[in-house]
């Protein structure tokens, strides 16, 4: 870790000027997280705009753009005067206190698949080795808690979630659609008509063959086949995590609030599960890729994103879990100015918004700006690789530390800055 | 100590009794370091390096001598012979140090004796001027290397350090040399004033440097630097060059802790002379919890296990490969039955090693583990008692050549070839998957030499529906463009058939080794004209062949010459295929990559470790465990005319295969050398495919894959759209990807084999192998033998039996019904351990 140049993980150069008065005091490094939460208390809920959703009908609207360009939504203010978003987010505008934007994301992959393992990671796909996205080296740097799979993703999966080299123990547990009627999660539970008593009955005797077969040494792969085994037996077993992923011991009425969509029940889901001691949940919300009715697609997807976003800052900020929680919107890239003749809007990686909220992100924050037609920043690009520092900073992982793999170390974050000016 | 007395002997010339006095002190010390009992008989003595050709009076060598005991036993005996020099005048020997200086120009012999064995070699000293030139490359950059300036936690990081970029070790000595002299306008040296340089101010901490002092200014360091800028710092324009560096010894065995050996390195000079780098040389230990390796170069054992010491400088790394063990063998080491040549070399080296091979393997243990390996099923209950009962001898043997002639060894083995060469969907867009797939499968059984499938994968083309092996070519076409990628290819190809990842040199010259961006782009230039065109619905793809077209040196930006990887620049017809050169060179006896990267590939499969490891990374400084073993293999592959079901027929019937997976008492700790020297089959998990046909063929109701007919193996099956849950979460890999098969558990596994619908209906189904027997009416005891058969390949034990027989009426105790209760005994034999590895 290297001292004094800024990008200290988890410490701003403020926060660093602090340890340095209070190393005195006997207070380093370790106890100053401790003390603020502890990075090991940190969780995160990533919700994630499959296909890329649109900056000019989200968080960056360009009401003064020629026609053609600026879309059929108007601005609306926000709680934090001078700051206008996408009338398309009214919920979220009310709460513009609590979360922080990013409007100058500056990137070149227009592909999807490359550009979401990009921003899922914080890394630039290269020779086709998958860098680990953000939960999996979560999962890697964090133990579980309370049995429960550390990286869960809802309510699928994607490449991009992946733990690519980290090798598929670091891969997202996948929880499926809480929104649908008899949600439950893939072999979660036991099969129906098989008792709990039944099934402890038939793993003593599964103890007892394996027993048997003991003799074979005590090699890191049977170590391990034991340990997931009794993993997946705990998470059967425990009533803790049953009631994690039990969406319907939810009240009504906040099911309503977060609303009956996808993206609505799969936000609460998250909620309950880091509640619960999952590090952290991603929620894919899907179908942002306007190549043709943009309007269209926009006007139905970002009111789900709006009131499920809504519900999820009110939610844990009353639970006293935004401190400790990042939430993190993001999305494969963002969209061209200029409407195209099927009223679509395509693939725009050089300018793009994303959001943050909780664990200590300022909010209210605006950070860059774009030109106005929304093609470029203006100010302040942000790097996809910084946005992985800020990620990291903000969940206290030491991003620079090395992986290896095929025999040569890969850092999780290698060259990417935090965007300090979330923290001020 | 004055009972060594004794041992002192007359050193003929130059050895005088001061020098004598204190070898003898070390005679004991080395004795102790060796753990070699005294008085031990000696078989050879060998003197480290040979060929020392020095270029002129007053420069040394190092030198080191190995004895060999009767038992085979290797240990550091330098400083217990007697060494001495046939011409003093010439070459003296330094016993103390051991170094042999040169005297005057001529040639000497060195001659050492060991109880009653010698050796000897010749030393030759040059005419050369005692002040040799400093050299930019052999002398400044060997500083910088040895001070750890140009390492990657130095100015030898990609970003360099505070704006002074040195290459990873020096491998880039020309752009050093630039950054040296012109970097920040020449700040960094004064050729007027060379005591000025901030090359030299740095170091010695006259300036500040963040990298402290790293030498004083009345050092050797500190002069050769200021005498090469004072003779104005050229880049070796008529200085020899390091054309190879060696390191001794090459291999040895340490035992105990703390046990040490002082390691010699030597350059060979492009003008034919040697130098010393014993100390220009920096080395790293790969594994410091085996052996660690101080700056000076001796070795000191740290823990059980195996590791490589390298040595660089000056862009060339040279090896020597340190085993540590608790002692030697003696001579109780057992001595084994033998099958064929691979047990001769694995055996030697656990003897050499003191790893003791486990037993032979039971029929049963043999034969399930066989039936897995080779074909991918489990034996029939029927298979395994006629196996059992057979008293011919010879069985194994007929039964692997019957094994390796059944369509499921190709169909089982066609699978792991997927893998290798990707084929997959979303390059393909579906439909020649099949057809590749089927063609892989057939080669596979016919046994046409690999060769000769290699050379059709390399030099195919056309539509991937009319001719299968040019869908080889697939994952190399880019994932967006949908174009041919060269640098997608090469790697693929370099990797796959030579064991060379050359990923990394597309960017830049390995700093460790010895393949270059040269290499990589000379490789690439051999594909520079392939193409692809799309057909309609992206269904068919075409490859084809431009009449032009060359790949461009990313830093030259220059066209390159096709060029083999460490091998000479072919003459090429214009109208040539030029994939017909390379792939003529990729299967050409003489290569020495082809044989061993197949053959150390197909090792990996059984033994679930390369003899190097990773398997597919042979570059130099990755040493196979059993080189001995590795080249025999090779040899033997290619003197089989490239014959795979040789291969396997080879490694099948070894005793080093047939091995027990067992160790031998409970209470033993295995040593982590047991796996890398092969002294038992490792136990290893069950591809996704063979565990679900495994499933299918235990329960009697095989698993249905969409849109195939019921019963069709899941190596069978082609990837369907939506691939199945059970086969990807058992690690199927997507070979769009570089993502190799997962081979860790992980939690989804352990959930679906509890809870999963695949296992459930299966144990559920009414007319499964437990309806087949209860309908029989056959007994709760013979119920239990035959699953026990048909998942272990066994009887069971009568414990075994009495805990079950129990479990059973528990069973009924609880209120759940007889054949309930023979479901989830059913259940817990499909979770065990026993059946979903293969051991």
């Amino acid at each position: 870790m290297r001292i004094g140049t800024g990008d200290l993980p988890g410490c701003s150069r403020r926060d660093f000027l602090k340890i340095g008065g209070l190393a005195f005091a006997g207070l380093n490094l370790p106890k100053l997280l401790a003390a603020s939460g502890g990075a090991s208390e940190r969780s995160c809920i990533v919700i994630f705009q499959n296909g890329g959703a649109s900056q000019f009908e989200t968080f960056d609207p360009k009401p003064d753009a020629p026609s053609g360009i600026r879309g059929p939504f108007n601005p609306i203010p926000t709680a934090v005067p001078g700051i206008h978003i996408s009338e398309l987010l009214p919920r979220t505008a009310k709460r513009m206190n609590r979360f922080a934007l990013i409007r100058s994301m500056n990137s070149d992959e227009a592909i999807h698949e490359r550009a979401r393992q990009y921003i899922f990671s914080g890394t630039r796909p290269r020779n086709e080795t998958l860098h680990p996205s953000y939960g999996a080296v979560v999962a890697r740097e964090w133990s579980p808690k309370n049995g429960l799979p550390p990286f869960v993703a809802i309510p699928t999966t994607d490449l991009a979630a992946e733990a690519g080299f980290l090798g598929p123990t670091y891969d997202p547990f996948v929880a499926g659609d809480p929104n649908t009627e008899k949600f439950s999660v893939k072999d979660l539970t036991l099969p129906t008509g098989i008792s709990l008593a039944e099934a402890g009955a038939r793993t003593r005797l599964l103890s007892a063959l394996d027993r048997e077969f003991a003799k074979v040494e005590k090699s890191p792969l049977i170590d391990s086949m034991d340990e997931f085994h009794q993993k997946a037996f705990d998470l059967i077993s425990s009533p803790r995590a049953k009631k994690a992923f039990a969406i319907s011991e939810e009240p009504e009425k906040l099911r309503e609030t977060y609303g009956r969509t996808a993206v609505g029940q799969s936000a609460l889901l998250a909620r309950r599960l880091i509640e619960a001691g999952v590090r952290l949940a991603t929620v894919f919300h899907g179908g942002y890729d306007s190549h043709v009715k943009n309007q269209e697609r926009h006007g139905k997807l970002v009111p789900e994103f709006d009131q499920a976003f809504a519900a999820l800052l009110d939610d844990l900020d009353e639970r006293g879990l935004l401190a400790t929680t990042l939430v993190l919107v993001i999305g494969d890239f963002g969209r061209t100015p200029k409407i195209n003749s099927q009223g679509g809007r395509d693939h725009w990686p050089r300018a793009f918004s994303v959001a943050l909220a909780g664990a200590g992100i300022q909010g209210g924050a605006v950070v860059g700006s774009t030109d106005d037609q929304a093609s470029d920043p203006k100010d302040r690009p942000v790097k996809i690789e910084d946005l992985g520092a800020t990620v990291y900073r903000a969940l206290g992982i030491d991003y620079r530390k090395n992986y290896h793999f095929g025999g040569r170390p890969i850092a999780i974050n290698k060259e990417g800055h935090p965007v300090d000016e979330l923290w001020s | 100590m004055f009972s060594f007395h004794s041992q002192r002997v007359r050193v003929g010339g130059s050895g005088s009794r001061r020098l004598l006095w204190a070898s003898v002190l070390l005679v004991t010390l080395t004795a102790a370091l060796a753990g070699q009992p005294a008085g031990s008989e000696w078989k050879a003595v060998r003197f480290e390096p040979r060929g020392i050709s020095l270029a002129g009076p007053d420069l040394s060598q190092h030198y080191l001598v190995l004895g060999v005991d009767q038992l085979g036993n290797e240990a550091d005996v330098t400083h217990l012979c007697r060494i001495i020099s046939s011409h003093p005048r010439i070459v003296t020997v330094d016993t103390d140090n051991s170094v042999v200086t040169g005297k005057s120009s001529g040639r000497a012999e060195i001659r050492l004796t060991l109880g009653d064995v010698h050796d000897s070699v010749e030393v030759a000293v040059g005419e050369g001027r005692s002040e040799m030139a400093v050299n930019f490359s052999s002398d400044v950059v060997s500083i910088l290397t040895t001070k750890g300036c140009n390492g990657s936690g130095c100015h030898g990081s990609p970003a360099g350090q505070n704006g002074f970029k040195l290459s990873l070790f020096g491998y880039d000595i020309g752009a050093d040399h630039q950054m040296i002299i012109h970097g920040h306008d020449g700040r960094r040296v004064d050729l007027e004033h060379p005591e000025q340089s901030l090359l030299l101010r740095k170091p010695t901490f006259q300036v500040a440097h963040g990298g402290g002092r790293l030498f004083d200014v009345d050092s050797e360091e500190y002069e050769t630097i200021s005498s090469w800028l004072q003779s104005g710092a050229p880049l070796d324009g008529s200085g020899v060059r390091l054309e190879k560096l060696e390191l001794y010894p090459a291999e040895r065995i340490l035992a105990g802790l703390g046990a040490g050996q002082r390691l010699a390195a030597m350059g060979r000079l492009s003008d034919g002379t040697t130098r010393d780098m014993t100390r220009e040389v920096r080395y790293l230990s790969a594994d410091e919890a085996v052996a660690t390796v101080s700056p000076e170069g001796t070795i000191a054992s740290s823990g059980r296990g195996l590791t490589t010491i390298t040595a660089r400088a000056m862009g060339k790394v040279a090896t020597s490969q340190i085993g540590v063990i608790d002692k030697l063998a003696g001579d109780n080491f057992p001595s084994l039955e033998r099958n064929n040549f691979i047990d001769d070399l694995v055996f030697a080296k656990l003897r050499k090693m003191n790893v003791r091979p486990a037993p032979l393997s039971s029929d049963e243990e043999f034969l399930r583990r066989v039936y897995l390996d080779a074909i991918g099923w489990l034996p029939t209950p029927r298979e395994v008692s006629e196996f059992v009962n057979d008293t011919q001898p010879g069985k194994r043997a007929r039964l692997i050549d019957r094994l390796l002639e059944r369509p499921e060894h190709a169909s089982h083995w066609t699978v792991r070839f997927e893998d290798w060469l990707r084929n997959c969907q979303l390059h393909m867009q579906g439909r020649s998957m099949g057809v590749f797939k089927d063609w892989i499968r057939e080669w596979l059984r016919t046994d046409r030499p690999y060769d000769a499938f290699v050379r059709s994968l390399l030099t195919s083309l056309g539509d991937t529906m009319r001719n299968p092996a040019a869908n080889f070519w697939n994952p190399s076409a880019d994932f967006m463009s949908k174009q041919f990628s060269v640098t997608k290819a090469t790697p693929t190809v370099s990797r796959l058939f030579l064991g060379i990842r050359l990923e990394c040199a597309e960017c830049h010259n390995h700093p460790l080794e010895n393949f270059t961006q040269d290499d990589f782009y000379g490789l690439a230039a051999f594909l520079a004209r392939l193409r692809v065109k799309h057909g309609t619905g992206a269904y068919r793809r075409t490859w084809y062949l431009e009449e032009s077209g060359e790949v461009e040196h990313p830093q030259t930006k220059r066209p390159v010459a096709p060029k083999l990887p460490a091998d000479a620049t072919p003459e090429i017809p214009e109208e040539v295929d030029r994939r017909q050169i390379l792939a003529e060179w990729v299967v050409s006896p003489s290569n020495p990559y082809f044989a061993r990267a197949t053959v150390n590939r197909f090792w990996y499969q059984y033994f679930g470790a390369g003899i190097v490891e990773p398997y597919d990374d042979l570059r130099s400084t990755n040493l196979p465990t059993n080189r001995a073993l590795l080249d025999r293999l090779a040899q033997f592959f290619v003197e089989s005319g490239f014959r795979l079901k040789a291969l396997h027929r080879l490694i099948l019937n070894s005793r080093t295969y047939q091995a027990s997976s067992t160790v031998a008492g409970r209470d033993r700790k295995p040593s982590p050398l047991e796996r890398v020297l092969f002294a038992r089959y490792p136990p290893q998990r069950l591809p996704a495919e063979t565990l679900l046909d495994a499933v299918g063929q235990v329960t009697g109701v095989p698993h249905r894959f969409k849109g195939y007919p019921q019963g069709t193996s899941a190596k069978d099956i082609y990837i369907p759209d939506i691939p199945d849950y059970f086969l990807v979460t058992f690690g199927l890999p997507r070979r769009d990807i570089l993502k190799g098969r997962a081979e860790t558990p992980t939690l989804s596994q352990s959930l679906h084999l509890m809870n999963g619908d695949s296992l459930r209906e299966k144990v559920e189904a009414s007319d499964n192998v437990l309806g087949e027997l209860l309908e029989q009416g056959a007994s709760d005891s013979e119920i239990v033998s035959e699953i026990y058969l048909r998942a272990y390949s066994r009887q069971p034990k009568p414990t075994e039996l009495e805990t079950i027989t129990e479990f059973l009426s528990a069973e009924q105790a609880g209120g759940r019904d007889h054949r309930r209760g023979l479901e989830n005994f059913l259940w817990a034999v499909l979770n065990s351990k026993e059946f979903q590895l293969n051991h």
